[in-house]
């Protein structure tokens, strides 16, 4: 009987899903600390800003102040999900090297760096689930734009899943991925008006704002949600896709030239 | 033409000219030629940087090549048919620490485009084979040394490659499973698997290999059946041809030996 399969052609497909499912399964086995967490904090967020403050703040944009801080801090706990799971993901396979189980397999550079990504989708996605059902419990936040919303949100996980994987490449300690996190992503995301809209800024907070990229993906997500944005709904969507075309780009270069992978 | 399948006629591996200088200006190879034919087994001998792992890199798709061509039965190592038909075991286990030893391999199986069915077929049989039932459950990172050895090995064959490259498969593990490894090794062989192994065990080449290349600077410098490198050498064991051969490469280069 011979050792060997019978079938010719590999079916690179089946083992993307496989890769898929591998990222997805990292997700799971880690639940406390990739869902859990996270959408506690967020509920913190909304519990202590919205729900304490908001008797202060009456309205911002014609919204109660609850309501209004609901899409920026959902989109700010994706994006630090999508992330930070494709950047730890990537780096912990680099560094023990399972990667190369990964990288010898019968894939095309895309769908690796497709099925590496989907993780941070994932998580983000379950996370944004999560969070929205939790704070249109809370708040009443609606859903004014749903398909608008949805490609805000597609848009947001491929940034910053994209983001995690080329952080997680180049990456050469784990404290990189984290100093990402917490240097760049973390504050531009509070000064990209999770909090407030950015037209009560005096100048030229107002206008610096305007040249913080994350500021056009939490307007996104705010116009899907609530149908209001601090600029035109054209240029935050415009930006947006700009940047997760950018940044997915970089990503599919690292795979397909094997830079930072292959020695 | 029925009856003919091109991967038998091809041989299993074959490298013109394979060139690899790393980042930091190391010459790893150095224009290496090497032809391993279909159904062979295959060692391949030499000091420790001596282009061995990167060369077994190159075959596998894990490094980027400085110049040169791999074929893997006739077709470009780096194509996806020729990627399906290798399965490597590195020197250094390199498992997925957030997966069990039974996902390990069902998981691979599916990288390498395996059924979900024929995955978990394969995964069982895998795990009886390498003695990893009690730890069928258990995340890599619980394992002993040996066992994660053994799940490599495991991992490595469980997509049934025509072409199994072993990058010391044996360092450190246990005179039982070394014995039953080759066992099932060799059963492999006969069945038509194309075996390259790398091993600083030179008894182990010499009772295994039916033909073996002494790699040295990156470069092949002598090649034949066991019996042919002592002839040539005028040596009675394969450990007198590796001294030798070494010894006399480092003289060549002007290095104290």
């Amino acid at each position: 009987m011979s050792a060997h399969r019978d079938d010719a052609s590999p079916d690179p497909w089946r083992s993307t899903y496989w890769l898929c499912a591998r990222e997805c399964l990292r997700v799971s086995k880690l639940w406390t600390q990739t869902m859990l967490a996270p959408v506690i904090s967020s509920i913190l967020f909304i519990l202590v800003f919205g729900l304490s403050l908001g008797g202060r703040i009456r309205e911002v944009a014609g919204f109660p102040y609850d309501e209004f801080i609901v899409p920026g801090l959902i989109a700010m706990a994706m994006a630090q999900a999508a992330y930070s799971n494709n950047s730890s993901s990537i780096f912990q396979a680099r560094s023990d090297r399972y990667i190369n189980d990964v990288l010898a397999a019968p894939m095309r550079s895309w769908q690796m760096n497709l099925g590496m990504a989907i993780g941070g989708a994932y998580r983000g996605l379950l996370i944004g689930l999560a969070l929205l059902a939790l704070a249109a419990a809370l708040t009443g936040v609606p859903i004014a734009h749903p398909l608008l919303l949805a490609i805000a949100v597609l848009l947001l996980v491929v940034l910053f899943g994209a983001l995690g994987i080329v952080v997680g490449i180049y990456a050469e300690t784990f404290d990189h991925h984290t100093f990402i996190n917490n240097i760049v992503i973390l504050p531009l995301t509070f000064v990209g008006g999770v909090f407030y809209s950015v037209d009560i800024l005096p100048s030229p907070w107002q206008e610096l704002s305007h040249a913080n990229p994350l500021f056009y993906i939490v307007n996104s997500v705010r116009y899907g949600f609530l149908g209001t944005s601090d600029v035109s709904v054209g240029l935050t969507f415009a930006v947006s896709a700009a940047m997760a075309i950018a940044v997915a780009a970089w990503s599919q270069y690292l795979f397909s030239t094997g830079h930072r992978l292959k020695p | 033409m029925p009856g003919l399948n091109p991967e038998n006629r091809e041989p299993a591996l074959r490298v013109r000219g394979l060139t690899k200088r790393y980042d930091d200006g190391t010459m790893a190879l150095d224009a290496l030629d090497l032809d391993v034919p279909s159904g062979e087994f295959f060692g391949l001998l030499g000091p420790n940087g001596a282009g061995k792992t990167t060369l077994i890199s190159a075959v596998t798709n894990l490094i980027r090549i400085t110049a040169g061509e791999v074929l893997v039965f006739g077709r470009p190592a780096t194509s996806l048919e020729a990627r399906r038909l290798v399965g490597v075991a590195e020197q250094d286990p390199n498992l997925d620490r957030f997966l069990t030893v039974r996902e390990a391999l069902v998981y691979h199986g599916g990288y390498f485009g395996l059924t979900k069915e024929r995955s978990l077929e394969r995964a069982e049989a895998m795990i009886d084979v390498f003695d990893l039932r009690a730890k069928a459950d258990v995340r890599a990172p619980k394992l002993s040394g040996g066992q994660r050895r053994r799940l490599q090995l495991a991992r490595a064959l469980l997509h049934e490659p025509r072409l199994v490259i072993l990058d010391e498969p044996t360092a450190g593990v246990d005179i039982e499973l070394r014995r039953e490894l080759w066992r099932y090794i060799r059963r492999l062989q006969r069945e038509g698997t194309t075996i390259v192994l790398t091993t600083h065990y030179l008894e182990e080449a010499e009772a295994l290999c039916e033909d073996i290349a002494l790699i040295a600077g990156g470069r092949i410098v002598a090649r034949s059946t066991p019996a042919g490198l002592k002839r040539q050498f005028d040596a009675k064991t394969l450990e007198e041809v590796y001294l030798r051969a070494v010894a006399g490469l480092r003289m060549r280069e002007g290095a104290p030996s």
